[in-house]
């Protein structure tokens, strides 16, 4: 349980857990893995199944279909999600670029982190469509 | 044409959005949805307003346009309108029907009414939002 | 077996140090001494054994040892059955820990484990420097100097197996009120005393099962719910064992259970209170209690290893870790035994490589096979195999192979094709085979699920793009004669069997 109460601090900046008190985000960050990635390794891969979803807490990840890089992602951004909701295996690797740190939800304990947490995935939620409409493609 | 509370969770049940939703949920939702009947070339929703409902289509057909272009036709089962009923931003589109055309709408205060106290409801949006992410992406790459 | 010296390796110029007499730093040594590589190993301790010449508290462990397997004792398949013994290359470093049970339990005592370790240095003539306390660690050019109690230690490379030993209680009001696992008196001294157990992991419902009968009434609380390892189907939750304080808790025995973040703990009089907030919507409390213990877990200790560059993540302050279990830092510092669980691999259904010594002394066994090969030029053999034997070895090693049944998801076997064809490649971690780079090969592991379903995952590497393929699981494990295994593996590696 070292450095949870230095996690807490962290996650309580992040907009995806802004809806959160104190005690709520205490029982989140028992709950998050921590894992820190070296430039390079990935994260996600593709093609693979049994992932985990995954939240930015430092550096830079790079998103990429066969080889190609076509996103970054910052501090507070998450991933992994799509996947796990749709049960497939994700469409993209996703690669640390420097030096990342993530908390991470295995892919069997994600529903029930989002139903004990519905505030965090109505963020999600509003973070998803925010992503639909700057692909820039027309929403009906 | 009017439906009952459980010809309207069948329908609901076949959107994607709301597919695997409990069926506690989906009646619910029935409840609160509404038909609307829309004539040949009426709006459903117009580009630039704000986002008051979402909009499935029962019967019918419909056009999405933008800027004067054609980008897609709709048909039964399709919806519409879910993007700004989540962030109530302005449309990005209009649709207009071809020919009459019944939708269920399902006002965006209903909606976020339900969202509050049902974990599922927002679940299954999440997952729906994640089809469409993925179709988009599947478009980009070919 | 020769005589061993009783202080061997006094300070000064080694190619490599191993730092550590746990089961870790033992497999480690054993295995580059039997590569031939020249290294020193020394402990800050008087005896091998690491934690268990004092853990677990209640002397008893979680891990088996099955006397009567359904493979012969001694051989290579029997590993998976006895997750205790070291491994070792000659038969009678084999499978030493039965030899050391009493019968009452599949699980071994402390003391038996200790023995058996202890019989594995005598037998192996394995040398080690005891009482040698690494105190501090610095940088000269591209060499590291260890300082310690006996003097410097100079060498290009060292291995740390130093555990994730040292007691950690979190910052909270009253934390001096607060008494740690390691503190945990002779039992009886609990009689009629209400006890508050901060951490509901396996140390802490360890203690709560081994204090029922003992304490009056036992409060065990932390901010997470309990998960059980029935429930996850896997070692990550609360070990059937120890379950018996939650049948207890419903059947209102004097056991409660809290999702609850402990505020603070203060004196009241003669008595403690702890001050608690719900996480889980709950009320939140001040609860009497007469004693207050941590069962909150232990750190890695690093001393000055992360000022001097190693990277560190997590709550047990592990050293971060590439698959070949250096760390992702600082090049030439390595790690053996539990703390492994910074490399935790790919984490398929959240399933994590085990940091416990059924798996990490097979990691041992690998790093020394790779450290011989980067750092000093000893090359393992690599045994042709016929193309048509492939695929039936493969299966063979899903059903049988130790290192795949004991590091789920994260060692596999492997297998690559080259200019002469297919060749064995050994036992490697799964995470360097997906993502490295190399020829043409496949890989095969087995990999559980969180419905406790076991199958075999081939991966398969083309041109440096790796793909996935999941075989059937088999209700009695047993993989070898899967007519769909086969097919399914003979159509992944088409055009490579030749």
């Amino acid at each position: 349980m070292a450095g949870t109460e230095e996690l807490i601090d962290e996650l309580s900046d992040l907009a995806l857990f802004a809806d959160l008190a104190r005690p709520e985000l205490a029982g989140v960050a028992h709950t998050l893995e921590e894992e820190w990635y070296a430039d390079g390794q990935r994260i996600l891969r593709e093609g693979f199944s049994g992932t985990g979803f995954y939240i930015l807490l430092e550096g830079e990840v790079a998103v990429r279909i066969e080889g190609q890089e076509r996103a970054r992602l910052r501090r507070g951004a998450f991933f992994g999600e799509a996947a796990i909701l749709l049960g497939e295996p994700p469409g993209a690797d996703v690669v640390a670029a420097g030096r990342v740190r993530v908390v991470h939800v295995a892919g069997p304990a994600l529903h029930e982190f989002l139903m004990r947490h519905p505030n965090v995935m109505f963020r999600m939620l509003q973070e998803q469509t925010r992503r639909l409409r700057s692909a820039n493609r027309w929403a009906r | 044409m009017t439906m009952t509370v459980a010809e309207r969770a069948a329908l609901l049940s076949r959107v994607t959005l709301f597919a695997g939703l409990p069926e506690a949920s989906l009646q619910a939702l029935a409840e609160l949805a509404g038909e609307a009947e829309f004539g040949d070339g009426d709006a459903i929703v117009l580009q630039g307003q704000v986002g008051t409902g979402l909009f499935v289509i029962v019967a019918g057909a419909a056009r999405v346009v933008r800027g004067g272009e054609e980008l897609d036709r709709l048909g039964p089962g399709d919806y519409l309108g879910e993007l700004a009923v989540i962030d109530r931003m302005p449309r990005m589109a209009s649709v207009f029907a071809v020919g009459p055309t019944t939708c269920l709408a399902l006002a965006s205060w209903d909606l976020f009414r339900r969202v509050d106290g049902d974990p599922e409801l927002v679940h299954s949006l999440l997952r729906g939002l994640a089809l469409r992410v993925r179709h988009l992406s599947e478009h980009h790459s070919h | 077996m020769g005589e061993v010296d009783a202080r061997p390796f006094p300070p000064g110029d080694y190619p490599l140090v191993v730092v550590g007499s746990g089961p870790g730093g033992i497999q480690v040594s054993y295995s580059l001494r039997r590569l031939g590589v020249d290294h020193a190993l020394i402990s800050a301790d008087e005896a091998p054994g690491g934690m268990f010449r004092r853990f677990p508290f209640f002397q008893r462990l979680l891990s088996w040892t099955k006397p009567y397997a359904p493979v012969p004792r001694g051989s290579r398949a029997y590993e998976r059955y006895d997750w205790n013994s070291l491994i070792g290359e000659e038969p009678s470093h084999r499978a030493i820990q039965p030899e050391f049970m009493d019968g009452t339990s599949e699980f071994p005592s402390r003391p038996e484990m200790e023995a058996q370790l202890a019989e594995f240095v005598r037998r192996a003539a394995l040398p080690i420097r005891y009482g040698c306390l690494w105190e501090a660690t610095r940088r000269d050019g591209d060499r590291f100097v260890l300082e310690t109690s006996d003097g410097e230690y100079r060498c290009g490379l060292v291995v740390f197996a130093v555990g994730v030993a040292e007691p950690f209680t979190p910052e909270m009001p009253g934390r001096e009120l607060v008494a740690h696992y390691v503190d945990t008196r002779d039992p009886e001294t609990y009689a009629g005393r209400r006890l508050f157990i901060v951490g509901k992991q396996n140390s802490g419902f360890e203690l709560a099962s081994g204090l029922l009968h003992w304490a009056s009434r036992i409060v065990l609380a932390s901010p997470r719910p309990a998960k059980l390892s029935v429930e996850t189907n896997s070692l990550a939750g609360i070990r059937a064992r120890y379950v018996q304080p939650i049948e207890d808790r419903f059947m209102g025995g004097g056991v409660y259970i809290l999702n609850a973040s402990i505020e603070g703990v203060e004196r009241a009089g003669d008595v403690l209170r702890v001050r608690t907030r719900a996480t889980d919507g709950g009320m939140d409390l001040a609860i009497e209690a007469d004693e207050v213990i941590a069962a909150t877990g232990f750190v890695a200790p690093l001393r000055d290893l992360p000022a001097l560059g190693v990277a560190t993540f997590g709550p047990s302050r592990l050293p971060a870790q590439t698959p070949y279990w250096e760390s992702a830092s600082l090049a030439g510092i390595y790690f053996a035994g539990t703390i492994n669980m910074g490399s935790p691999g790919l984490k398929k259904n959240g399933v994590a490589g085990t940091g416990a010594v059924h798996g990490t002394r097979f990691n041992a066994r690998i790093l020394a096979r790779e450290i011989a090969e980067r750092h000093f030029g000893v090359v393992a053999p690599r045994p042709a195999l016929a193309p048509r034997d492939v695929v039936g070895y493969l299966l063979e090693e899903a059903t049988d192979a130790p290192e795949l049944w004991n590091q789920k998801g994260y060692l596999a076997r492997a297998v690559l094709f080259g200019a002469d064809g297919p060749y064995d490649e050994g036992i490697v971690p799964l995470q360097a085979f997906v993502d490295g780079s190399g020829p043409d090969g496949v890989a095969i592991g087995l990999e559980g699920d969180s419905e406790g379903v076991i199958r075999p995952a081939a991966y398969v590497r083309r041109k440096g793009a790796v793909s996935e393929v999941m075989l059937d699981p088999d209700p009695l494990n047993e993989f070898r004669g899967s007519s769909d295994g086969r097919a399914r593996l003979t159509a992944a590696l088409e055009g490579l069997l030749r």
